[in-house]
């Protein structure tokens, strides 16, 4: 099918099959390899990626339902050069171990700050416990998720 | 310090197998018994074969074909046939590899392999497997490591018994004698990065990327079965856990890249990695012999492990935990009886110190039974029996660093176990604490060898290239390893640069498993640095005309007193090659103990730790919450204490969910009912408890700086803890993990403290 969608901020016009996930359109079609697979069933959020600003599980969508749509990945986030303020309190709190489900995680903590720029621990853990990591208990992610809505005022 | 990869990992940069291609790649899917137990009576491959797209299936009649290829895998146990020979041993077992040029076509050829089976009768427990007259799993055993002893016409892969003093004599010295039985059932690792493979056979060559954790026993054995050297890379690994120890799967891809004439790329799903390795049911009878006042005189521990259909590595497993299954406790008179035993699940797989876990939840679970039956503080029971310095253990090692009142005190201070417990905010949560102590072994050789080495080289960009075969896996091997060799060589991290796990770059390393890479890959690594540090002061002692002891290395070059000095890259361009020097630790033999005396070393370095929880129980649903967990690890010097601190945290977390709420349920038919994520809940950021982790970080002599190994032992100690706090809150105890809901609210009613 004929698609057109907006990728990190570049229209993507192409053709692919219609049974192809958004997932395996970044990957597969684009080499968007930031965004990770595990269950492929929606649930450990490996995958997740912004549609319109909100978090998706993209394994979980047809590419159907992203056309017309705005699609951020994790490459699309990381700025030219360093790091953005999320990524960075992931670094700085220890966020991360093996890294597998970073990619996911810090686009929910993104789009958690955009829609809640002050969010108390308890607003946190319910958003932030759609995601599964298997190496860190989630401390150090919950402390990186505090210390990125701590400066929060610093980016737009 | 975060990882040295930190950033990278943060952008979505770091290549997982998942992520990587190899020109002109192939792309396999398996066909697997639907059944337990089967005896293969046909295949019939041919419509797959000529379906466009497929390359080739691979089927036992391919292998069996092939006078170059062997067809059972395994290097500690050798029972797995690269595909089903004569029968399928387990749900999910290996029938044939259908290779494709793209993954639909090979799942479309995977569903026109025609296979006939006849089914076997199963034996889907230890239960069922060791009872008079079971079906056998195996006819024949073929143990490999020397240590594994099978029982001839049994489903019994592996027994073994460790004994000190006498036992009879223990329990006839004992007031009283308490037995108890305590189990647990399989679980999965679920590390998110899927264990994948790309085999390419080329000129005689085997070159295959996996994200395994053992890759030069992985190299041997590919050589071995293929009658060709072969080649192991192994990229940034997204988590194992243990479940990517020995698997058999890189063999099997290699077969099929060695027919399809190209390389083959193969990426299980995460249910076929639930049908592919887990971590095996646990099953136990513990009987200790107290005095009135609480000390232990003897104890008995007899255990079972269920491997699985194959022992590829659950027997060496079980045996490990011989070391370790009577605890931190001076027990004169103790005796351990293992026996791993073959079923129709899934071959089991290490997970983070497994059975340690399970033998730590039930001999701690045991003693506060003890104590509250004697009376007897539980804090007080412990640090009354728990080993110290100097004592000898069962395996005759003279204990040290073992700081195991250290320990327990921090553990239990962190959570404020003076403090009284907060009141039930509405009067049906009960809210209780527990405390649990564990000693946990790293793999080590029965004799003195070498498992391990590291080399460094200086290259003319000034960089000391060190290399490693240690598999960063997410524990912070690199980091860890760049923090010794610049501490050796006295430069700053950015004059380091790690290569990791590649065998036809990296020295010999035995595996990444048992918390061992700290220790062992850190004394190698101290010693190349060492070693080449000393070629580099020469050579510039001969350039500079200066004597070596005058000279100091930095990450810009050698200096003299004066302020004379060479880069390091002219240094390298002087001599006129890099330079280079490998280190490697030798482990095993005797230990020369202050009282001079030597002793058996049953394990280069004993882990000591102990973890405190308290727990709210609601009694109207008989949901358990953990809500604090203090983690306390012998550590020896810390290298990087914030790694190790969440490396404490990532253990305990993920081991709340088997003490909780995981399981793997088969049906009567032997067919795993819960294999998909979705019928599988694991701990999210809503079931964390608010943690602390102590480091109780004296050096340890002989290890790299004074460290030790750690990795695993943050999982070891909670389930025992768990048990104990419910116990605590509620009166009641239980024997078994996990503690669900229903399970917990029908134990309250019985109790009558619903």
């Amino acid at each position: 099918m004929r698609l057109d969608l907006t990728v990190n901020g570049a229209v993507c016009s192409m053709d692919v099959p219609p049974s192809t996930t958004l997932l395996d359109l970044l990957r597969d079609y684009l080499g968007l390899k930031g965004t990770k697979e595990y269950c492929h069933s929606g649930v450990c959020g490996a995958c997740t990626v912004l549609l319109d600003g909100r978090a998706a599980s993209s394994c979980s969508l047809l590419v159907g339902q992203a056309d017309g749509h705005d699609v951020v990945t994790i490459e699309g986030l990381t700025p030219a050069d360093g790091l953005h303020p999320i990524q960075q309190a992931f670094v700085d709190n220890f966020g991360l171990q093996c890294g597998y489900c970073t990619p996911g995680m810090i686009l929910l903590a993104k789009a958690l700050l955009d829609e809640n720029p002050a969010p108390s621990r308890e607003e946190i853990i319910r958003y932030m416990g759609g995601n599964i990591c298997r190496c860190t208990g989630y401390a150090g992610i919950l402390r990186s998720v505090e210390a990125a809505a701590r400066e929060r005022g610093s980016w737009s | 310090m975060p990882a040295l990869e930190a950033a990278e990992k943060a952008a979505g940069r770091v290549e997982y197998m998942g992520d990587l291609v190899v020109p002109g790649m192939a792309h396999a899917k398996v066909v697997r018994s639907p059944l337990p137990h089967a005896r293969i009576a046909s295949i019939d491959a041919s419509a797959a074969r000529s379906l466009p797209g497929v390359i080739c299936v691979l089927t036992r009649d391919e292998v069996r074909a092939d006078p170059d290829i062997e067809e059972l895998y395994g290097f500690v146990y050798r029972d797995a046939p690269l595909v089903a020979m004569d029968k399928a041993r387990h749900h999910g077992d290996i029938v044939a590899v259908v290779v494709a040029e793209d993954i639909a076509t090979a799942e479309a050829g995977v569903e026109l392999v025609d296979v006939e089976y006849d089914e076997l009768p199963a034996v889907m427990d230890v239960h069922a497997a060791l009872a008079e007259g079971a079906p056998r799993v195996h006819e024949e055993f073929f143990p490999i490591a020397p240590e594994l002893r099978p029982v001839e016409g049994t489903n019994i892969c592996h027994r073994a018994t460790l004994a000190r003093g006498d036992l009879a004599q223990g329990l006839a010295e004992a007031d009283l004698i308490y037995e108890d039985e305590f189990s647990a059932p399989p679980v999965q690792h679920c590390a998110l990065d899927l264990h994948a493979v790309i085999s390419q056979v080329d000129d005689g060559r085997i070159t295959v990327w996996t994200n395994c954790q053992s890759p030069f026993p992985l190299g041997r054995e590919l050589e071995r079965i293929f009658k060709m050297p072969a080649r192991v890379i192994v990229p940034y690994v997204g988590g194992g856990f243990g479940s990517k120890s020995r698997d058999r799967i890189e063999c099997v891809i290699t077969a099929a890249a060695k027919l399809a004439g190209r390389p083959v790329r193969y990426v299980l799903t995460q249910e076929e990695t639930f049908l592919s390795y887990l971590r095996p049911a646990y099953a136990n009878r513990m009987r200790t012999g107290v005095k009135r006042d609480g000390t232990i005189v003897a104890r008995h521990n007899t255990f079972y492990v269920d491997v699985g259909a194959y022992a590829i590595s659950g027997a060496r497993s079980a045996n490990n935990t011989l070391k370790v299954a009577i605890g931190p406790y001076k027990a004169p008179h103790a005796r351990v009886d293992c026996y791993a035993v073959y079923t129709n699940k899934p071959p089991s797989a290490p997970y983070r110190g497994l059975p340690t876990t399970q033998h730590t939840m039930s001999y701690e679970v045991q003693l506060d039974r003890i104590a509250r039956d004697l009376g007897i503080d539980r804090l007080e029971i412990r640090r009354k029996n728990l080993v110290r310095d100097g004592d000898i253990h069962i395996t005759g090692d003279y204990l040290r660093s073992a700081h195991t009142h250290e320990c327990l005190d921090k553990a239990a201070a962190a959570i404020g176990w003076d403090r009284p417990l907060a009141p039930s905010p509405d009067g049906r949560t009960l809210r209780g604490r527990g405390v649990s102590c564990t000693i946990k072994y790293t793999l080590t050789p029965p004799r003195q060898m070498s498992e391990n080495s590291a080399e460094v080289v200086l290259g003319e960009d000034g960089v000391f290239e060190t290399r490693i075969g240690t598999v960063n896996i997410g524990q912070g091997s690199d980091t860890a390893m760049a923090q010794i060799a610049g501490d050796a060589l006295g430069v700053g991290l950015d004059s380091i640069r790690i290569v990791h796990s590649d065998t036809g770059r990296v020295p010999v390393d035995s595996s990444t498993t048992a918390s061992r890479s700290t220790y062992h890959m850190g004394v190698a690594v101290v010693e190349a640095a060492g070693r080449l540090k000393q070629q580099v002061v020469e050579a510039a002692s001969q350039l500079l005309e200066r004597d070596a002891s005058e000279l100091t290395v930095s990450g810009e070059g050698v200096v003299g007193p004066d302020g004379d000095g060479v880069g390091l890259s002219d240094l390298v361009r002087y001599v006129g090659a890099p330079f280079a020097a490998t280190g490697d630790c030798v482990v095993g033999g005797t230990y020369r103990a202050p009282d001079g005396q030597d002793y058996p070393i049953a394990s280069t370095f004993w882990t000591f730790a102990s973890c405190a929880a308290e727990v709210e129980v609601d009694t109207e649903t008989g949901q358990v919450r953990l809500v604090k967990a203090a983690a306390a690890a012998t550590t020896g010097t810390a290298v990087n204490p914030q790694s190790i601190e969440t490396q404490l945290e990532g253990g305990v977390g993920q081991e709340l969910g088997p003490t909780l709420f995981e399981q793997l349920v088969w049906d009567d038919g032997g067919q795993l009912i819960n294999s998909a994520l979705l019928d599988y809940p694991l701990p999210t950021m809503e079931t964390m408890p608010t943690y602390a982790s102590e480091l109780v970080d004296h050096p340890f002599e002989g290890g790299p700086f004074g460290a030790k190994g750690m990795g695993e032992i943050g999982s070891v100690i909670l389930p025992g803890a768990v048990v104990n706090a419910v116990y605590d809150a509620t009166g009641v105890l239980f024997h078994d993990i996990p503690l669900l809901p229903h399970k917990v609210l029908g134990a309250l009613d019985a109790a009558g403290r619903g």
